[in-house]
């Protein structure tokens, strides 16, 4: 059963723990932002070779395990003279892991704007870049923003993976708690409430943003 | 003027526009009448660069119009059958947008035209509104003055009154003649006949990407049997 006064004792840990999850969250979600949405550009705007090197990033990232990319990139990298912190090396592993799957959703929102629109604006004057810029780009984040919320949430939850490297995050601090207390129960109880409120509280915010992000429709 | 010479037009080697002629005044309105697929709102897209000529030129006014730099030239405008409005944007932003960042006036500069605009168009109390929340008329209105606040010579409306209820109809062929009256080179296409009635026009027959018939809507309503072509047009028999 669950020990409340041991999981008391543990929650100045797990809050740090959590704290790091959300540090790799948010720098993996920045690098999936930035990278994602350029893939997308270059897999609808590219030349041939650029978007075949896409769909093989794309398959590759996509078709292996999330954890197999985290440590192989931890013990790769040292290996071409790059030295990673393992706090840096789960950022990136996680961060090009989510670049995959944003540039799929942002992809799908750029071919989602209507091509109207982006004839008016060429008979307007708007160069290739300002359409995409201030045209297809807000309109296309809008339209796929309940989908990269499931992303960002998805995030928070991978950043657990960051553990096998030894970062001390969340998970980690829970299996340390745990090899100490021997209530594997207790611990990771505590260890998924956090994770569910860290989740719940992005979840909440995201729907704030889609509320506020939502333009009227007839 | 506005002379279209010789213009060819092939999609997968079909002819769309085939050795086009026409000639439109400043102040004139020419309609281009004809059935879907005959090439008139490819001619239009032709005339905003959004489709490459194969064969031909285009002249405004004496001088060899620049197809490709039409757009950054501002010469010619388009009011869309769909109007594409930018559905992100509000009312003002539509117009004040192209302004601010293609033609590069000043916030302020570009909300002074806008407003001016959207008090001629009876927009000023939609100013904040998103195009959604527009009616159909309203959205055209807002579609001409987004194309009028970049100053072209010639306008070009695709179907401006497909699904328009008759009011509407003639809200529509008050604005086109207003245009006209400003001295811009208004260029319509529709398979509209009721238009022809509303406006003083010169009406141009197109046929497998061609004119194959042209007179004034005056000369067409006084002497129909003289216009057989035009004639089955309207009264649905070709």
């Amino acid at each position: 059963m669950i020990n409340f006064s041991s999981l008391h004792n543990s929650l100045w840990p797990l809050f740090r723990g959590a704290t790091v999850s959300l540090q790799i969250t948010a720098l993996a979600l920045i690098i999936g932002m930035i990278g994602g949405t350029f893939l997308a550009l270059v897999f609808l705007y590219g030349n041939k070779f650029a978007r075949t090197l896409g769909h093989i990033y794309v398959t590759i990232v996509r078709g292996t395990p999330m954890l197999v990319q985290v440590v192989t990139l931890y013990y790769i990298l040292p290996s071409f003279g790059i030295m990673l912190s393992a706090f840096w090396a789960a950022v990136i592993a996680i961060g090009f892991n989510s670049i995959a799957y944003v540039s799929q959703i942002v992809r799908a929102g750029i071919q989602a704007v209507g091509r109207g629109q982006i004839e008016a604006a060429r008979t307007l004057g708007f160069s290739h870049r300002q359409i995409i810029r201030y045209i297809i780009l807000p309109q296309a984040f809008r339209a796929i923003f309940p989908a990269l919320g499931n992303e960002w949430v998805t995030l928070i939850k991978d950043s657990s993976l960051a553990s096998v490297i030894g970062v001390s995050e969340l998970t980690h601090q829970g299996a340390i708690i745990m090899s100490r207390t021997y209530d594997a129960v207790t611990t990771y109880a505590g260890v998924a409430l956090i994770y569910l409120i860290m989740t719940s509280l992005f979840t909440v915010i995201i729907y704030v943003l889609e509320q506020k992000l939502a333009y009227a429709k007839n | 003027m506005l002379k279209i010479k010789n213009l060819s037009k092939k999609v997968r080697n079909k002819s769309i526009i085939h050795d086009f002629n026409l000639q439109v005044e400043h102040g004139e309105i020419a309609i281009l009448l004809g059935s879907s697929g005959v090439g008139k709102s490819t001619l239009l897209r032709i005339l905003n660069n959004l489709e490459i000529i194969d064969h031909g030129f285009v002249e405004l006014d004496g001088l060899v119009l620049d197809l490709e730099q039409v757009n950054q030239s501002h010469t010619v405008g388009m009011v869309f059958q769909h109007f594409n409005l930018f559905e992100h944007l509000t009312v003002l932003q539509n117009i004040t947008l192209a302004l601010e960042k293609v033609v590069g006036q000043t916030s302020t500069q570009a909300q002074a035209i806008a407003h001016e605009l959207l008090q001629r168009y009876g927009l000023s109390d939609k100013a904040h509104a998103l195009p959604a929340q527009l009616s159909g008329g309203q959205k055209q209105r807002l579609a001409i003055a987004r194309t009028l606040a970049l100053k072209p010579k010639v306008m070009c409306m695709d179907e401006p009154t497909s699904a328009l209820d008759p009011l509407l109809t003639t809200y529509v062929a008050n604005n086109i003649k207003e245009l006209a009256q400003q001295g811009y080179v208004v260029l319509v296409a529709t398979h509209d006949i009721s238009l022809l009635e509303k406006l003083p026009c010169t009406i141009h027959l197109m046929q497998n990407g061609t004119i194959i018939e042209s007179a004034t809507s005056q000369e067409f309503f006084e002497h129909q049997t003289r216009y057989p072509a035009l004639m089955a047009f309207v009264t649905g028999q070709s």
